[in-house]
């Protein structure tokens, strides 16, 4: 082979090699986990974060970590989560793999990360499992809800109930019914026993989230991804007349119900204070809180929280909109796509990249931080 | 720079692949092969250029042959006359290579808006709601999209789901494959640059057929009705013999050993060196003749 065909060749294989380069970095599947979740419950953070992911078991007050929690799963891949949720003595959370193609809702103990059982799923389970009276209630991706008995640790007769599309949003459970979102428009109230439909409502939107209810009105609201804002009766499904609210992008995050108003944060950047009769702004409201805000606005005493996409934390009295503080105050931040959440008088806050603070929630002030080691 | 290639290029297909989706019943693999089609219309000026100068190169194989012969080992007369010849048949040797140089960029911006509007995990959800345009609000209500064809997920490589899937990195060789050697000369050139043709006629396909292991299945699709699109148009053009890719087809052959210089050429090879001396229409690929030839012999 002469030098001048060599050279050639070896040109032709360099330029094949940096196509394959290119088209690998741009062109493979995303195969990305889940933003990391947070709850708080007990006394106890249960972060779920990390690569691989795990759940991090962290002392509320001090942010020392206590123990984790994984499944004993070996298989490589992407790997998807639930937020944990607590009850009758355990910690529950969703997990899966997709390659190993393992799915499923697991009890562990919530003092020493140890696993209790798991009930396997067809698919993941990403919004958070609802805990009520021995029966442990979640979605999956495949538009199943699932009621789980804790004692007898299996499916409960004529359950699962399918859904239309994904269940991504965890369900809302109340007066003996289930009130569940799906990514296929429609929302369903179930009968918490048999599993049985009693009404559904189609919503027009992909929903994502977990119906907020006001127990004093009895009305069900609910963010879509068309940017809507649904109001329903939860005893009949029907929606309420003279209700409208428009955003101008999509409503990704549970609706904040409190002191007779409605709270809204969309991924146009924004915080809603809306009339729960009718859905209109009220005065000095929107507040901006970056270019888009995914996480779900919380409450302390007279300020709500909302941390946006680029990370911004803002606190803004409730009444008047104005800003009380923000964090971090400069550079750098990190994306927060989490909802915060407030325990006591702390203010918990997770970016993305798995580090998790705690704030003063009057003040801003920051008590401590947690960074994984692992990482 | 990146920015600039979302605002540019990405966002813009991505919302046209939505708009079809749209249109055409909420059936994304049919937004798929609609929206391939038009992206091959419009780069139709920058193919067509590289399929003919393919076909013209074909033509001008025996002439270069010749030259070959009378030059011999004196290089620099050999380019001479190549070029000149090149100039009076009209042929830029970078011709074919040019188109796909200026292609490059868009094929990453296909490959990334199809990953972005398929993704329908959470994160990838939150960067699609930022992805559409305002202006085309209603789109949001075909949120999350119809991802599935014939109960394959597009959205998932064939290593994630298994199974039938992995037929579609082997189709995506296959149609590839095809495609490059009804656009390569057979026999063309010297034996080195014929072994350096069969070789990367091989290899191509074969890389393409293994990174779409870990691509998208969408990703396969578009490649292979790409391919497709590239087969039929090179087939009006430079005539349908090379379809019939098992004639004369052995293993050396396919990965270049049967032209390996020194290594006896087949006589299919001689015979189209004999009847393309004078270049005709339509007969423009080896195989092709010897196709005729063979046929013609029969009667």
């Amino acid at each position: 082979m002469s030098l001048k065909h060599t050279s050639r060749m070896l040109g032709a294989v360099a330029l094949l090699t940096l196509l394959a380069l290119v088209l690998s970095s741009c062109g493979a599947a995303p195969v990305s986990q889940d933003w990391p979740d947070l709850a708080v419950e007990g006394g106890i953070v249960y972060l779920v974060a990390g690569s691989p992911q795990s759940v991090y078991l962290l002392d509320a007050e001090t942010g020392v970590q206590k123990a984790i929690f994984t499944p004993a799963i070996q298989s490589a891949g992407a790997r998807y989560w639930s937020p944990v949720t607590t009850g009758g003595e355990l910690a529950f959370v969703g997990f899966g793999v997709q390659e190993a193609k393992t799915y499923g809702l697991y009890a562990f103990d919530p003092l020493t990360g140890q696993e209790r059982w798991h009930v396997a799923t067809e698919d993941f389970v990403l919004g958070a499992p609802v805990y009520a009276d021995g029966v442990v209630y979640f979605g999956s991706s495949d538009g199943k809800v699932y009621a789980v008995d804790t004692e007898t640790r299996s499916v409960k007769g004529g359950w699962p109930f399918q859904a239309k599309d994904a269940v991504w949003g965890s369900p809302l459970v109340s007066d003996g019914k289930v009130y569940v979102a799906s990514l296929g428009h429609h929302l369903y109230a179930l009968d918490a026993q048999t599993g049985a439909l009693a009404w559904d409502y189609d919503a027009g939107g992909a929903m994502a989230v977990r119906p907020a209810l006001d127990p004093e009105t009895g009305l069900l609201y609910v963010g879509d991804m068309v940017g809507k804002l649904n109001a329903v009766h939860a005893g009949s499904g029907k929606p309420l007349e003279g209700f409208s609210f428009q955003a101008k992008n999509w409503i990704w995050s549970e609706t904040l119900v409190s002191d007779g108003r409605l709270y809204v944060t969309s991924l146009d950047g924004n915080l809603y204070a809306l009339d729960p009769a009718t859905g209109a702004v009220l005065p000095s409201f929107p507040v901006k809180g970056g270019d888009a805000v995914r996480a779900a606005p919380v409450r302390y005493g007279d300020a709500v929280y909302m941390a946006s996409y680029e990370g911004k934390v803002t606190a803004v009295n409730a009444e008047t909109g104005v800003s009380l503080w923000q964090w971090p105050s400069g550079l750098p931040t990190a994306q927060i796509l989490t909802s915060p959440v407030v325990a006591g008088d702390t203010l918990y806050l997770l970016q993305a990249s798995g580090q998790l603070f705690a704030l003063e929630a009057e003040t801003g002030v920051q008590s401590w931080s947690f960074t994984l080691t692992t990482q | 720079m990146g920015e600039l290639f979302n605002e540019a290029i990405i966002r813009p297909m991505l919302n046209v692949l939505l708009l079809l989706s749209h249109v055409l019943w909420d059936q994304y693999w049919l937004a798929i092969i609609v929206f391939t089609i038009v992206m091959r219309l419009i780069m139709t000026p920058l193919m067509l250029p590289q399929q003919r100068s393919a076909k013209k190169m074909q033509e001008l194989q025996p002439r270069l042959k010749e030259l070959q012969a009378k030059y011999g080992k004196d290089r620099e007369k050999m380019a001479q006359a190549q070029m000149a010849l090149y100039k009076e048949a009209g042929v830029s040797p970078l011709g074919g290579c040019l188109p796909t140089l200026v292609q490059f960029p868009i094929w990453i911006g296909l490959y990334q808006s199809i990953i972005h509007s398929l993704g329908h995990q959470p994160l990838n959800l939150v960067a699609l709601s930022q992805d559409i345009y305002l202006k085309w609000s209603w789109l949001w209500s075909d949120v999350p999209l119809n991802r599935f064809f014939l109960g394959m997920d597009l959205s998932l490589t064939p290593q994630q789901m298994g199974g039938l899937t992995y037929a579609l990195p082997i189709l995506v060789a296959f149609t590839m494959w095809l495609q490059s050697k009804m656009m390569t000369p057979a026999g063309a050139g010297d034996p080195q640059s014929q072994s350096m043709n069969q070789s990367m006629t091989t290899m191509m396909p074969l890389m393409f057929g293994f990174f779409s292991l870990s691509f998208s299945a969408g990703l396969s699709f578009y490649f292979i009705v790409s391919n497709i699109i590239g087969i039929i148009s090179q087939g009006f053009i430079s005539g349908w013999s090379g379809l019939r890719f098992w004639q004369g087809m052995s293993l050396s052959k396919l990965f270049g050993g049967g032209a390996r210089a020194g290594a006896p050429r087949p006589s299919g090879t001689k015979d189209v060196e004999a009847t393309t001396a004078k270049p005709q229409r339509g007969m423009s690929s080896g195989s092709s003749t010897t196709g005729k030839k063979k046929r013609r012999r029969k009667r």
